[in-house]
């Protein structure tokens, strides 16, 4: 690389210790928040309160909090709920399809479709919430155009189907992404591979599982890395749509860590739980990195 | 050459990032959006006296006592800060408040703050804020439906069976989701500890060894299992599981306030169990654009929350908090905040915004004044104060507060009676020691 440098860069230190200045700061930061939460878990270190001066080191202790206090496992599985239907099932699936279905045609109905699927994705948390709490309340949208024109007895969704209205709304929102991803991804694969396997007699559910998905294998590790990362640590639509409720029908991890760290303020045990939530993506990244390799 | 240019350009970012720095001179503080009409006319005050700008950082409610926690421990936080009371001696013991002692010395107006309630915002001896108003609370019911449903007005329920089966009727009649709405659940904070579960757990049982409460005095022990406790999660369970009185969406709407007066004006919340300033809030807490007493009256009248009627319990409860202002500890301008404090305090903008607001009085001088005694509303309502309680604010109720919710939740999810005291209980224990905590049968 040095042989590339003009030769004033490379004779000066300053200027490129200056130029790795904002590289440092931002790892020196990201690395800092970490190994704080790190150091906390260990710790009961309260928001307010005597134990906000006067904490101390209590070891293993919040994280076998995890298991032994109701919470922890029952927030998880609401997670992976979550996680699982509404970004592996549903984002994931329904851009796949979308990107399918719309590929290589042009015009109004590709326009209508992109521009509504994007529209989810640019709406703010918050409004979207208030939209979906409006579309699924006793008199919202749902209920006055489909149930009751029909003689059914109106139903108010979020009271006994709030993780399913979550799922919902969070694919309307996250779709997009996948479905751009995708769109990228299958132009990518060559026409011509197409038709010389429609040429070889295989039928429109080989050509798409046998040859399309292959090719587009690492793009589609990369989507479920990024879309798992995001929707397990999701936080603002469902908590502006549920607060995790009712009862704790859609208390996800985020939800149950704010919940324990500021309303309850036990900063120690918040930790703990902030520091297995990066433990549990991290192991799944790593699957999904391998997802990524070719195979050999 | 390069060197040079590169010095020059370093110097002049670092002349930008000075000047983009906020100037520390203005005195900043940070409130609540429903508290505006009190505190922008100090904040007006203040800056035509003073003649410099106050930085005021209005925020929205939900959510605002996490805000204010997370804040000051930052170091992040305003000079003048408005904060709910029952946190103030949290936050104090933290270091995070200043102690008022010194303006308690040089401050006329001092002198007029009830005793009892200046205890409420108190730490080891030392007053740490000043309150804005005081609450009672009570039932508020909707007289369209209570018409409707052929229910006697004015309402006066002697025992919880009353309010249930009028509840029952309320539904019957109308078809109302909520017919009777007791706040539940951890979305909304402590507005479901006190306005639903403490409500109802004050008279569940006599008052008698503080078996009413959550916490005995006497031994300094949190109570982790009692009949009132018992009794206060059936009617939950009655309410949402069994007579399905209430809709469990509603503790978790995404803005729960708004959701809950909406349906009240729109003749769809049968009856609410709130507080004393509904009669402002239900529509505007700033009291922008409120409807006259006599159109409020019509739509809606109230009556205090009967016990549950045993022997031995209360014939009436209530429970009082409010909120309150102080200074910041690491504040670099105390004096001036101070100067805010007061003028915000002041009798004239004061003691307007409680008689327009029908906020109970904090300071005799207000609760004496013309204007406050000719209200029919406050007069009402400062008669049910007579015998009101306090929160068992000893520090860690927070904690207990945070259980109580989770309590309430469990019962939202279709959990029974018993599970829900027994994780309440581990709870306990795990915050406190089993040595702090206590059992009744």
């Amino acid at each position: 690389m040095t042989r590339q440098m003009r030769p004033w860069l490379a004779s000066n230190g300053w200027l490129l210790a200056a130029g790795l200045l904002p590289a440092l700061v931002l790892i020196g930061a990201l690395v800092y928040f970490t190994g704080w939460a790190f150091a906390f878990s260990f710790t009961n270190l309260e928001l307010v309160g005597k134990k906000s001066l006067d904490w101390s080191w209590v070891g293993l202790d919040n994280y076998e909090r995890l298991f032994s206090r109701k919470g922890f496992l029952e927030a998880l599985w609401t997670t992976i709920n979550f996680t699982f239907f509404s970004a592996i099932v549903g984002q994931s699936v329904l851009g796949f399809l979308l990107a399918t279905a719309l590929r290589g045609t042009r015009g109004t109905m590709r326009t209508i479709v992109e521009v509504s699927v994007m529209l989810g994705w640019l709406l703010p948390d918050i409004v979207a919430a208030f939209l979906w709490s409006a579309v699924t309340n006793k008199t919202g949208l749902v209920n006055t155009v489909f149930f009751e024109p029909f003689g059914l007895q109106p139903v108010n969704f979020l009271n006994d189907f709030a993780l399913q209205v979550v799922i919902l709304s969070n694919i309307w929102k996250g779709t997009a992404w996948s479905y751009l991803l995708f769109t990228a991804a299958l132009d990518s694969v060559g026409r011509e591979i197409v038709e010389a396997a429609k040429v070889d007699g295989a039928t429109a559910w080989q050509r798409t599982w046998q040859v399309v998905l292959p090719i587009i294998r690492p793009h589609i590790a990369t989507n479920l890395l990024f879309i798992t990362i995001w929707t397990f640590t999701y936080f603002p639509l469902i908590f502006a749509l549920t607060g995790g409720g009712p009862g704790n029908q859609t208390k996800v991890l985020a939800i149950f860590m704010y919940e324990q760290s500021f309303k309850i303020g036990k900063l120690g045990y918040g930790s703990a739980i902030s520091i297995a939530m990066l433990a549990i993506v991290g192991l799944l990244s790593i699957v999904y990195l391998r997802l990524l390799k070719e195979p050999k | 050459m390069l060197k040079k240019k590169l010095a020059m350009s370093v110097a002049t970012f670092a002349v930008a990032a000075a000047m983009a720095l906020p100037a520390q001179a203005e005195v900043s503080i940070m409130y609540a959006d429903w508290l505006a009409s009190l505190v922008e006319p100090g904040i007006q005050a203040y800056e035509a006296a003073a003649g410099e700008k106050v930085n005021a950082i209005k925020l929205p409610g939900d959510g605002y006592v996490e805000r204010v926690a997370l804040d000051l421990s930052a170091g992040t936080a305003a000079d003048v800060i408005q904060m709910d009371s029952f946190v103030v001696s949290e936050l104090a013991s933290a270091g995070y408040v200043e102690p008022l002692d010194a303006l308690a010395q040089s401050w006329d107006q001092y002198q007029y703050y009830m005793k009892g309630l200046l205890d409420v915002v108190s730490y080891d001896g030392k007053v740490y804020a000043l309150p804005t108003d005081t609450d009672v609370r009570m039932l508020w019911y909707n007289k369209k439906l209570f018409t409707d449903a052929g229910i006697a007005m004015p309402w006066t329920p002697q025992n919880w069976d009353d309010i249930l089966a009028a509840g029952k009727q309320v539904k019957e009649k109308t078809g109302v989701e909520n017919a009777f709405l007791i706040p539940a659940g951890t979305k909304q904070g402590e507005a479901a500890t006190m306005q639903g579960f403490y409500m109802a757990l004050l008279g569940a049982d006599t008052p008698d060894g503080d078996r009413n409460r959550l916490r005995n005095w006497k031994d300094g022990k949190w109570i982790g299992d009692s009949p009132a406790i018992r009794r206060t999660l059936e009617l939950y369970k009655k309410v949402y599981q069994d007579e399905k009185l209430a809709g469990k969406a509603i503790n978790y709407a995404t803005d729960i306030g708004a959701a809950v007066r909406q349906e009240m004006q729109a003749n769809k919340l049968g009856i609410l169990a709130s507080g004393s300033w509904e009669y402002a809030c239900m529509w505007d807490c700033n009291g922008v654009n409120i409807p006259t007493p006599a159109e409020r009256d019509a739509i809606m009248g109230w009556t205090p929350w009967p016990g549950s009627g045993l022997p031995g319990t209360k014939a009436t409860t209530n429970i009082s908090g409010g909120w309150a202002i102080g200074v910041n500890a690491k504040s670099p301008n105390k004096e001036a905040a101070q100067k805010l404090l007061t003028t915000i305090f002041d009798k004239g903008n004061f003691g307007k915004w409680t008689v327009d607001n029908k906020r109970m009085a904090v300071r005799t001088d207000i609760s004496d004044s013309p204007e406050y005694q000719a209200d029919a509303y406050l007069a009402a309502a400062t008669k049910t104060a007579a015998e009101t309680t306090g929160r068992d604010t000893y520090p860690g109720y927070q904690r207990v507060s945070a259980l109580v919710q989770e309590m309430t939740a469990a019962i939202l999810d279709g959990a029974s009676v018993e599970d829900a005291v027994a994780d309440y209980k581990t709870g306990l224990i795990d915050e406190f020691g089993e040595e702090n905590v206590v059992t009744y049968e």
